[in-house]
């Protein structure tokens, strides 16, 4: 906790905490939930700080996804402003963090060639990342196949995953093996980055991108063995031996058929019954995850106090803008389909969820 | 100056046969902030119109013309060039696609199939790589690949998954030989009792072990294959060789051919865009968009010269009434333009907002320089800025955009130097124009507190004056920044200005009402707002919830009040510290050297530098702390759109 410290992320602090300090307040959140339907909520929405990137748009035109897109660009700016302000040796680390928009881009578009969905379809499902992506978008879904869309890739960061991957895929036919090489690579990746941060940064770094890895493990383990009813040793397989609260014991152990309720309580002790939660596991996986999330805000939320001068708070921030943008993608869906409050609140994140508490 | 440049909505209609050229003069001007009509269609089927859709099956077109040149020039190692001064009309898709195709077959002609070509080469050698640990088994590989009593596997697996394969079988008993490690994979054997080979099999695939799959028509032992795999790859770099020749050639004959296709694409491609997004009537053509109001007649002037049969429709946007989507052009003349940038790292002003680029432009420099008072600091301060805004050094020119801030700075730095009377942190040479910092504590620190108030209470007037541009009566009456926020302000301001003085001048019990008032309205200023706007219900989520908030809201206020102004006291403590540190090390070179020989120069210098680069950055940051977090809140919101004009390639690859 040095004076380099001190000078390098004063900077950025102050820039995090303008922009943190900009994100959708508790009364915005209560009017856009009480929005009474999709128009009111986009007009609501012009207000905010996602204003601007609405109104690139013709009004006839915004649909939900259409909107979802345009509102996907405020974090795309906000990884610009921070990237550019991040100190070099930790620039990496959030270029990073912004990688796995470009995964679930890639993702996607190995999806649309599958299914040959135009281009213009696809397009608006991706995140836009403007210059930050290194994938050629429409040409990948103009190429034939996904092998050739994979070939597309040489000289990227992916190409060697997914080439290694495309044995599988050429057998299987199915895109899991692709889907699920890139996520293991993406998160070692990030992790071995988190580890190589300085000191001061190192901790909180561990803590904000560890909660969000112990989250993702612990619900791909818990999905595998109860949805996929994979073996124990392809389970193994395609999680990961690390985190920050969640250990490869825990991981070996929902692979071995353990109790899951039991794990997940012994792990996060402050998240109440999670037992009658699993008793119906095809609904409460996903109700878990959620609360997996809302933990993990509290955790993003919290990197904000104490000392100041590390790389946490940008990757907390960075997260918690993430969260918002995926309530607000719900609630233009929610709203799209007429949903009342009590259908979607319970999915919110960070939005709407202060009377459920 | 105060607002962002006065724009006007424009909307052309123009016959359907003139879209193209008034398109093409729009970007050549490079005025137009052009916005998306193609919603409008006729309700009647169009004539000889060129549908909307068309003209962005046309930008598809070029965009793939020009991924398909971009990969012949990569193949041919041709630059792109620049564009070309006449390169600005646009082409029509068929007329350049023969072009394309005839280059893209001569290259292929020559080059054969490239990718195929290094698919196989790389196959080639990953076979090798996987025989070169088990070359000096004198045993042909078929027998290795089907062993008759174990279930093994040969092949590579990436080497991130090896450890996680050894834990996915630890309940079997297993052989892992790692053979061979490289660029981050190896070869593997796995090998393990046949009546486990459903788990091992399934443990190497998800594990992404990829087995040896050696085509049958190499047969013999490992190094007899290796052999032959190596024969094959090196016939495979003479053709290269024997092909690099005929590339160089074709490179020399197309190269200027090539740029030039690739900028009429591009043109090509700019221009279909901003034609697709073109709205379409029965016989003519929607253009909208939005111009600097200043610069409408010039470019009514060049439309005409188009074409006379050009409607103009103009419709001027107060602030007051202005959306989200009135692009914003900020104009700061001179040396104002280089403090932009610290406002738009904020946020872009708003079209109804006052643009602050000119308020922090004179008080970043002044709160700085009263930090930094140093006349050879501030100096040197202003040589380097000069350093940085000249890009002559390549490592620095990332921060060229600085130099004139830095070089601003420097300069009002080095004048408080003449006011402190300290120069390189020597306290002797020069007289103190107006005081000492370090002998005069308390006086520093009451003047900063004054100008703290000074610049909160020109935010406080911002505030009022963009509410009442914005025509938001409810936060211009009892917003936390408007009227009522500003009166409570200063109303507590006043008592506690006259009980430390001792004097009255405006009797403290009017203060203590007028306090109390305003108070009030703030506390209650969200459902005062909602009532003054119209908007119901006055209070969601249950009155007892809400006073609580308000209470707490007010508590709030009232530490904001106190903190925003005690914040400014940060201005003088540095100015103290700024001396107090350079004091410092002339006691350390001092104790280091007592005879004011080599070490206490060395120490001296040393001070400087540090003083400059690390004190001058913390400076910095608290100054721009101030600015964002106590000035800018009080009125700016930001969140403007950005003007981005259509503008051909040409004017752009000009600038």
């Amino acid at each position: 906790m040095g004076g380099g410290d001190v000078s390098e992320y004063a900077a950025i602090h102050a820039r995090v905490r303008a922009m943190y300090a900009a994100m959708l307040s508790s009364e915005t959140w209560r009017d856009l939930c009480g929005a009474s339907d999709l128009t009111s909520l986009i007009d609501l929405l012009k207000e905010t700080a996602y204003g601007p990137y609405i109104a690139e748009v013709e009004d006839s035109r915004l649909t939900p996804r259409r909107t979802a897109y345009q509102i996907r660009k405020h974090l795309a700016a906000a990884f610009d402003a921070i990237v550019q302000l991040t100190p070099a040796p930790t620039r990496s680390l959030v270029n990073r963090l912004c990688r796995r928009y470009e995964v679930d881009n890639l993702k996607a578009l190995l999806r649309g060639i599958e299914n040959n969905t135009p281009w213009e379809q696809v397009n608006f499902v991706l995140f836009p990342l403007g210059a930050f992506t290194e994938l050629p978008g429409q040409e990948m879904v103009e190429a034939e196949s996904v092998a050739a869309a994979v070939d597309l890739l040489q000289g990227t960061s992916y190409y060697d995953t997914l080439s290694h991957a495309m044995k599988r895929y050429a057998e299987e036919q199915s895109l899991f093996p692709l889907e699920v090489a890139l996520d293991l690579a993406y998160w070692r990746d990030l992790w071995r980055n988190v580890g190589q941060l300085s000191n001061a940064s190192r901790m909180p770094g561990r803590r904000v991108v560890g909660s969000q890895l112990d989250a993702n493990n612990l619900l791909w383990a818990i999905r595998y063995r109860v949805n996929h009813r994979l073996s124990e040793e392809e389970i193994i397989n395609y999680t990961l031996p690390f985190g920050y609260r969640v250990r490869d014991e825990d991981i070996r152990a929902i692979a071995a058929g353990a109790d899951i309720a039991s794990i997940v309580s012994r792990i996060y002790p402050e998240m109440g019954d999670v037992t009658s939660l699993l008793r119906e596991p095809q609904s409460g996986i996903p109700e878990l995850e959620v609360q997996l999330q809302r933990y993990n805000a509290s955790v993003y939320h919290n990197a904000f106090l104490g000392y100041p001068f590390h790389i946490g708070i940008p990757a907390a921030y960075l997260l918690l803008a993430e969260m918002e943008i995926q309530d607000l993608t719900l609630l233009l869906e929610a709203k799209s389909a007429q949903l009342p409050l009590e259908r979607f609140q319970p999915h919110l994140l960070v939005g709407c969820i202060s009377e459920q508490r | 100056m105060f607002f962002p440049e006065e724009m006007i909505e424009v909307e052309l209609i123009v016959p359907e046969e003139n879209a193209v050229a008034v398109t093409n003069m729009l970007a050549e001007e490079g005025v137009f902030h052009q916005v998306d009509a193609g919603y409008v269609k006729s309700n009647e089927e169009a004539g000889p119109a060129v549908a909307a859709s068309d003209w962005q099956q046309r930008a598809s077109a070029f965009a793939a013309l020009e991924r398909r040149l971009l990969t012949i020039m990569d193949v041919l190692g041709v630059e792109e060039g620049v564009p070309l001064p006449d390169s600005d009309a646009i082409t029509d898709v068929e007329a350049v696609r023969p072009d394309v195709e005839r280059l893209e077959k001569q290259v292929q002609d020559v080059t054969g199939d490239l990718e195929a070509e290094q698919k196989r080469r790389e196959q080639l050698q990953s076979y090798i790589q996987q025989l070169e640990p088990i070359k000096q088994v004198e045993v042909p590989v078929n027998l290795l690949r089907h062993p008759s009593y174990v279930f093994s596997v040969l092949g590579i697996i990436p080497e991130d998954h090896l450890t996680r394969l050894e834990t996915s079988l630890t309940h079997i008993p297993f052989v892992l030989v790692t053979l061979l490690k490289d660029n981050r994979r190896a070869v593997v054997v796995l090998a393990g009792m046949q009546q486990h080979a459903d788990i091992l099999d399934r443990a190497a695939r998800s594990a992404y072990l990829n087995p040896l799959n050696l085509p049958d028509e190499y047969q013999g032992t490992p190094q007899q294959i290796i052999d032959a795999l190596q024969a094959e790859i090196a016939q495979m770099h003479q053709h290269a060789v024997e092909r690099e020749g005929a590339i160089s050639e074709l490179r020399k004959q197309h190269q200027e051919q090539l740029q030039t296709l690739l900028w009429r694409v591009r043109t090509g491609r700019l221009l279909s865009d901003a034609l697709a997004r073109v709205g379409r009537l029965r016989y003519t053509c929607l253009i909208v968009g939005w111009v600097p109001t200043a610069r409408l007649d010039a470019l009514t002037q060049q439309l005409k010269q188009v074409t006379d049969d050009v409607l103009i429709e103009t419709t001027p946007v107060s602030r007051s009434h202005a959306g989200q989507d009135v692009p914003v052009a900020l104009k700061s003349p001179g040396i104002l333009g280089a403090f932009r940038v610290l406002v738009t790292i904020y946020g872009r002003p708003r079209y109804e907002e006052i643009d602050p680029t000119i308020f922090i432009a004179v008080t970043f420099p002044l709160l700085f320089g009263a930090m930094f008072g140093d006349v050879g600091h501030g100096l040197l301060l202003a040589l380097l800025g000069g350093l940085l805004a000249s890009r002559k050094v390549r490592a620095l020119r990332g921060l060229a955009e600085l130099g004139p801030i830095i070089i601003i700075c420097g300069l009002v730095a080095a004048v408080f130097g003449l006011l402190y009377g300290s120069v390189f942190g020597v306290e002797g040479i020069l007289p103190a124009l107006w005081f000492r910092p370090l002998d005069n504590i308390m006086s520093i620190l009451t003047t900063t507190i004054g100008a703290g108030v000074v610049l909160l209470s020109l935010g406080f007037i911002l505030g009022i004056i963009n509410a009442c541009v914005a025509r938001d009566w409810g936060a211009l009456i009892v917003g936390h920044n408007g009227i009522a926020g500003a009166t409570l302000y200063w109303s507590l301001l006043g008592i506690a200005v006259q009980l430390i003085l001792g004097k009255q001048v405006v009797p403290i019990p009017v203060l203590i009402v007028l306090a109390a008032l305003a108070g009030v309205a703030v506390m209650f200023s969200e459902v005062l707002q909602r009532l003054i706007d119209g908007h119901r219900p006055l209070i969601e989520g249950g009155v007892v919830t809400y006073v609580v908030q308000a209470v707490f809201e007010m508590a709030d206020t009232l530490i904001s009040i106190l903190s925003n102004t005690l914040s400014y006291v940060r201005v003088g403590a540095f100015a103290v510290a700024h001396a107090g540190l350079s004091a410092v090390f002339f006691i350390l070179a001092e104790m280091i050297s007592p005879a004011h020989g080599v070490g206490y120069w060395i120490v001296v210098v040393l001070g400087n530098v540090f003083i400059i680069g690390f004190e001058g950055l913390i400076v910095g940051i608290q100054t721009l702390r101030l600015e964002y977090y106590e000035f800018f809140s009080k009125f700016f919101k930001g969140g403007g759109l950005q003007y981005a004009p259509l503008v051909s390639l040409s004017k752009r690859g000009s600038k």
